[in-house]
């Protein structure tokens, strides 16, 4: 059997970035370490920490896609519209004689998009001294109406906010009370068992307006007003109304509201570090036990070889799983674990046989006539010959990895911190996405692993197709 | 008899790694005595709660009560063989492992109520090998075929591009295409059924249930079939080129064959020992491999079963399927020795010596 090609890795490099697939990968993974590079400045660590923190994330809308779905609908889809306490223009009459301060926030936006509202919801944040303050939210609609929202004694002191959502009928039943009797009382509008208070409140007056599959929306400039009565001069108030969309950013959010883009950019720093990490660490440590085995031969040979079939007998993903079970290990004990059961295997096989055909070249015999030692010849002659094997094989071996993490990810084994490709999948197939039709949750994060793993593939592909002549032959 | 001495040691070593691989898996799988507590602990509540069912043990005094629990719990743990030390436990569990007496679960039963471990696999066990089986032999049948047209034709557009795609989708698991498939095809078009391998109730015809049966079937042994094709025909492609240079090659065109009878009767011949190798290995492999493929599909087989195991802790379902795994595959290994050594006189001089 023919040698194989002697080239150094500079010159496999070279050649493998000449091939098409070559180039395809490489720029496929410079996009992902652009996109580690970008992460840090899109969602700086403190934001990622607070990745299992639920309060962190309530302004954003709920199971909303990303913004670019427009391109599925006819229209515009609703973005959020967040009205903050300062955007509110704030009147405060103190008035001596009756010891009642009146506080007026008001505020207009304009509604234009083609689709309702997904929520709506209020913080009131109050401070006052011994009486809570007495506050009316209501909502001025394009035809002049009025609907007051919910009449409240808020109870927590700034800077905790009083939350109303508007749209959880159940947290906050009067809000559906008032619209329900709103709408009927001024446009005899028929009743139906489940109306949506973000349909009604944007729909056009009349019959239908209760109904969420027969109101007709109503664009137009909408106005919130926010009355409190307090009975201390220092008391204030201060509000933000959210009018929640149905899309949010580049990639949607989940149930928990958070952005998905944040977790998908964290996963690729996560995927691609555990990818090449544990490919490089097992792939060397079997190159260099393959290559012991290969050029020392005998007793040494015969124990790396049976340790060999003995890991690969091994199922290593069901004992991963067990490991994580018991232990849930983070992501660098997982690491660990891979390591500790891949220390020979299929790679030091493949060294095995290179390096045994590379022992018969004259250069090594002629280095062991001059003299040179066992040891020494390994690590000037035979470890840089095997080594564009190894890195070739290290390409091809972190897809392998990257989706070793994710399967774990995706069995909610993964890392208990970190948002992980494989741990947003996870989280989406429990929550039913695929069968609510939250493609985005799904399609978005498989996306990245399939993106990161193709681009390792074509790389590893590239280098074959040069330290493997023979397939580019005929 | 040199062909005799290599397979006599070769056989020897097999079994020493297979009971070793048994022995760290059982040790796994107990943590060091950590599951043993747990199912201690399950014990100790049976005990009380069927106790505290009984009114006339209420009435008793305390120190009677205290012995009652304690001679029952005992008399459990007794039962279990969980008082046994740690190291002799362990290995009358990898010896009973690897005889494959499996014993009975501790939660999981099989449809019919069953607690033994043979019967609870040997249920899951059809539906896995029908999925992954034939599955492997379709994508083997259809790489291979599609293989020797990519080498044949190497270097052409069609060649190119079916490389990256093989490429492409072998690096990708099953499960994510299923994800993607279950989402497209299941949900979205609605043309076959996102999970579950019949429809509830099922159909008590037989031909109906059959039919039910194919339909769950589609959609999942469709997407395993994309996943692995490609990786069979990139395989044969380069099998195949290194092989169309040799000698007798040439020496089949030579003498006037036509290219298909040179391709059938001397290159895929030729190149047959590593893909019958790689056939027999992914059909061992793949009933083990498909954890998450089956927990994606909702298929209720032996990957979804080892899963199931874990997360109620049912030790014995997972020495008894890992021991089952490594026994099957052992003896694969064994057999394909056996069978090169057998078929080419080349690998019995090589691997002899």
């Amino acid at each position: 059997m023919a040698a194989p090609p002697a080239l150094g890795i500079v010159a496999t490099l070279k050649d493998a970035f000449r091939t098409v697939p070559g180039i395809v990968g490489g720029g496929m993974l410079v996009a992902l370490l652009a996109m580690v590079v970008i992460v840090p400045i899109y969602a700086p660590f403190d934001v990622v920490s607070t990745w299992g923190d639920v309060s962190a994330w309530v302004d954003n809308p709920r199971l909303a896609g990303p913004e670019w779905s427009d391109i599925f609908v006819p229209g515009t889809l609703p973005r959020t519209i967040t009205i903050q306490p300062e955007d509110f223009r704030k009147t405060k009459v103190v008035s001596e004689t009756f010891g009642i301060t009146t506080i007026v926030l008001r505020s207009t936006f304009d509604f234009s998009a083609d689709y309702f509202p997904g929520e709506l919801t209020f913080r009131l944040f109050t401070t006052f001294k011994d009486i809570t303050p007495l506050v009316s939210v209501q909502l001025e609609r394009p035809d002049g109406e009025t609907v007051e929202l919910l009449r409240t004694t808020p109870e927590n002191q700034a800077p905790t906010a009083n939350s109303y959502p508007f749209s959880q009928t159940i947290t906050v039943p009067e809000t559906l009370r008032n619209i329900r009797a709103w709408a009927t009382s001024n446009f005899n509008a028929t009743d139906v068992a489940f109306p949506k208070p973000e349909v009604t409140l944007f729909a056009e007056g009349g019959e239908d307006m209760l109904d969420p599959h027969r109101a007709r929306l109503m664009r137009g400039e909408y106005g919130i007003r926010v009355i409190a009565v307090a009975f201390d001069s220092e008391d204030n108030i201060d509000g933000r109304f959210l009018v929640f969309g149905r899309v949010f950013g580049l990639a949607g959010t989940d149930h928990l509201r958070r952005d998905l883009l944040t977790g998908i950019l964290w996963g690729a720093p996560v995927a691609l570090a555990f990818g090449t990490v544990a490919a490089l660490i097992v792939i060397l440590t079997q190159t260099v036990f393959g290559a012991i085995s290969g050029w020392y031969g005998g007793r040494t040979d015969e124990a790396v070889q049976r340790a060999s079939d003995f890991f690969l007998i091994i199922p290593i993903l069901p004992i991963l799983i067990l490991i994580s079970i018991f232990y849930r290990p983070s992501i660098w004990a997982i690491l660990f674990v891979v390591v500790a059961f891949s220390l020979v295997g299929g790679t030091s096989k493949v060294i095995r046989s290179i390096v045994l055909q590379v022992k018969q070249e004259q250069y090594v015999e002629s280095a062991t006539s001059y003299g040179a030692s066992k040891i020494r010849i390994l690590f000037k002659h035979i470890f840089p010959r095997v080594m564009p094997y190894t890195f070739a094989l290290i390409a091809l071996a972190v897809p392998a990895y990257i989706f070793l993490e994710a399967s774990l990810a995706f069995l909610g084994l993964g890392d208990p911190v970190l948002p992980t490709w494989g741990s947003l999948l996870g989280t989406a197939y429990n929550n039913n996405a695929m069968f609510n039709g939250f493609w985005w949750w799904i399609a978005l994060p498989s996306a990245g692993i399939i993106f990161a793993t193709v681009a390792f593939a074509l790389l590893g592909y590239s280098f074959d197709k040069v330290l493997n002549p023979r397939l580019r032959e005929q | 008899m040199a062909f005799g001495r290599y397979l006599i040691k070769r056989g020897v070593l097999l079994l020493i790694t297979l009971v070793l691989a048994v022995y760290v898996s059982v040790i796994i799988a107990n943590f060091g005595g950590f599951i043993d507590e747990i199912l201690k602990g399950q014990i100790a509540f049976a005990v009380r709660t069927s106790l505290r069912a009984d009114p006339d043990y209420a009435a008793l005094p305390d120190d009677v009560q205290e012995e009652i629990f304690r001679v029952r719990f005992e008399g459990m743990v007794e039962a279990r063989g969980l008082n046994e030390p740690f190291l002799p436990k362990t290995i009358r569990y990898t010896i009973d492992a690897l005889q494959l007496k499996l014993g009975r679960a501790i939660v999981l039963t099989d449809a019919a109520g069953s607690d033994q471990i043979a019967d609870i696999i040997l249920e899951r066990l059809p539906r896995t090998l029908i999925l992954f089986f034939t599955a492997d032999i379709i994508a083997a049948a259809f790489g291979i075929w599609l293989g020797m047209k990519m080498a044949h034709r190497a270097m052409s557009p069609m060649d190119r591009g079916l490389t990256v795609l093989s490429i492409t989708t072998f690096v990708i698991p099953p499960w994510v295409f299923g994800i993607y498939f279950i989402l497209i095809f299941g949900y979205g078009l609605r043309i076959f059924p996102p999970g579950g391998f019949l429809t509830t109730p099922p159909p008590t015809d037989p031909w109906l249930y059959t039919a039910d049966f194919m339909y769950h079937l589609a959609l999942p042994l469709g997407t395993v079939v994309f996943a692995i094709f490609g990786s069979w025909a990139y395989t044969t492609r380069n099998l195949v080129l290194q092989v169309m240079d040799e000698d007798f090659v040439m020496a089949g065109r030579a003498k006037g064959l036509s290219e298909g009878a040179v391709q059938r009767k001397y290159v895929l011949r030729a190149a047959s020992p590593p893909i019958v190798t790689a056939l027999a290995l992914t059909l061992v492999g793949s009933w083990f491999g498909a954890i998450i493929t089956e927990t994606v599909f909702n298929w209720p087989g032996i990957g979804l079963l080892y899963f199931q195991a874990i997360q109620v802790f049912d030790a014995p379902i997972i020495i008894g399927l890992i021991a089952v795994y490594a026994v099957l595959l052992v003896a694969t290994v064994f057999v394909l020795d056996l069978t090169y050594g057998l078929l080419d006189p080349r690998v019995r001089a090589t691997r002899g010596a």
